[in-house]
């Protein structure tokens, strides 16, 4: 089984800070996300994550997302990660997902109840913050 | 003063009053700022900027702002991606410049976005069967046919735009306006304006 190291950026105006720490199983996104290339971006993350998923690097997945503004390509990128996740749920992997968002940004909101409506296994828990 | 002096100080003259005159025909029409040429990410970023320094100062509340920088981006990044007229070069880093106008401003307290870009003839049909049918879409149609988009692997050679189509009906306030003009058998020139 190959080792995946952690992966981390921190934020930039573009790009959100992410903490991917396979391991552990703990995954945080926070910010704002229109990079330049999002395919680029999200391509090691997203290949992360289902290496990660499909090897059990943990025993249990907690991914969080806390965004200001992402964009449509973003978007995109997070409903891959999350199909990953509640496949790994289906079969048995326990994941928990963290949406969080300004408890008075309603398209931060709506995005968290659209993309709930895609996990029957895994847990999605709306999180506002105020 | 000499001949040549004077000849200059008119002419300067008359460079500035054409440049004033065209400054304030643009405010007129609310314009925010405006930019025709070759477009790069980093001008997207800069211009992106400058927009909603420039909109939270006019205290616009934080949902208007976000919304009309969602459709900001959205638009010039269907610029960048899909202008038929564009220069990509393999460097390092790679360059990607793509020619279009982009104009941001307000009218009677909404703002607006204006993207105009060449595109091949046959991706102006294709364009218009799907902004008109966003256009009919009211917004919770656009918010599951979003959705449903989000789920697909993405239409061949489209870089993810069609999404970004809905998601600029989604932000806007109105059906988005369309139109195209004909250049040549080979190009049309496509403009996109939202309301927000």
């Amino acid at each position: 089984m190959a080792v995946v190291e952690t992966i981390e950026h921190e934020a930039t105006d573009r790009t959100p800070a992410v903490v991917f720490d396979f391991a552990a199983g703990q995954y945080r996104l926070s910010g704002e996300s229109y990079p330049e290339d999002a395919a680029n971006f999200y391509g090691p993350l997203t290949q992360g994550l289902r290496q990660a998923v499909e090897d059990r690097a943990s025993d249990e997945v907690e991914f969080t997302v806390e965004m200001i503004y992402f964009n449509s390509s973003t978007a995109k990128a997070l409903m891959n990660m999350f199909q990953i996740l509640e496949d790994g749920a289906e079969s048995g992997l326990n994941v928990r997902i963290n949406w969080c968002y300004h408890d008075d940004d309603e398209t931060m909101e709506e995005f968290g109840e659209d993309f709930s409506e895609d996990f029957e296994h895994a847990d999605f828990r709306m999180c506002p913050l105020t | 003063m000499t001949d040549a002096a004077e000849a200059r100080t008119e002419s300067s003259a008359l460079i500035a009053e054409e440049v004033l005159g065209f400054q304030r025909n643009m405010t007129r029409r609310g314009i925010i700022f405006s930019f025709t040429g070759y477009i790069s990410e980093g001008i997207l970023k800069a211009l992106g900027d400058a927009l909603r320094q420039k909109i939270r100062l006019e205290s616009t509340d934080t949902k208007t702002v976000n919304r009309v920088f969602s459709v900001f981006v959205e638009q010039v990044q269907n610029v960048i991606r899909y202008s038929a007229e564009r220069i990509e070069h393999d460097a390092e880093p790679p360059v990607e410049l793509s020619s279009g106008m982009i104009t941001v401003g307000s009218e009677n307290g909404r703002f607006f976005v204006i993207c105009g870009n060449v595109i091949g003839r046959k991706d102006a049909d294709t364009l218009a069967v799907r902004l008109r049918e966003l256009a009919g879409m009211d917004s919770d149609e656009l918010r599951r046919f979003y959705k449903e988009k989000l789920r697909e692997p993405p239409d061949e050679g489209s870089k993810g735009g069609s999404i970004g189509l809905i998601e600029i009906a989604r932000r806007a306030s109105e059906p988005i306006q369309f139109d195209f003009q004909h250049l040549s058998d080979a190009q049309s020139y496509f403009v996109l304006k939202a309301y927000i």
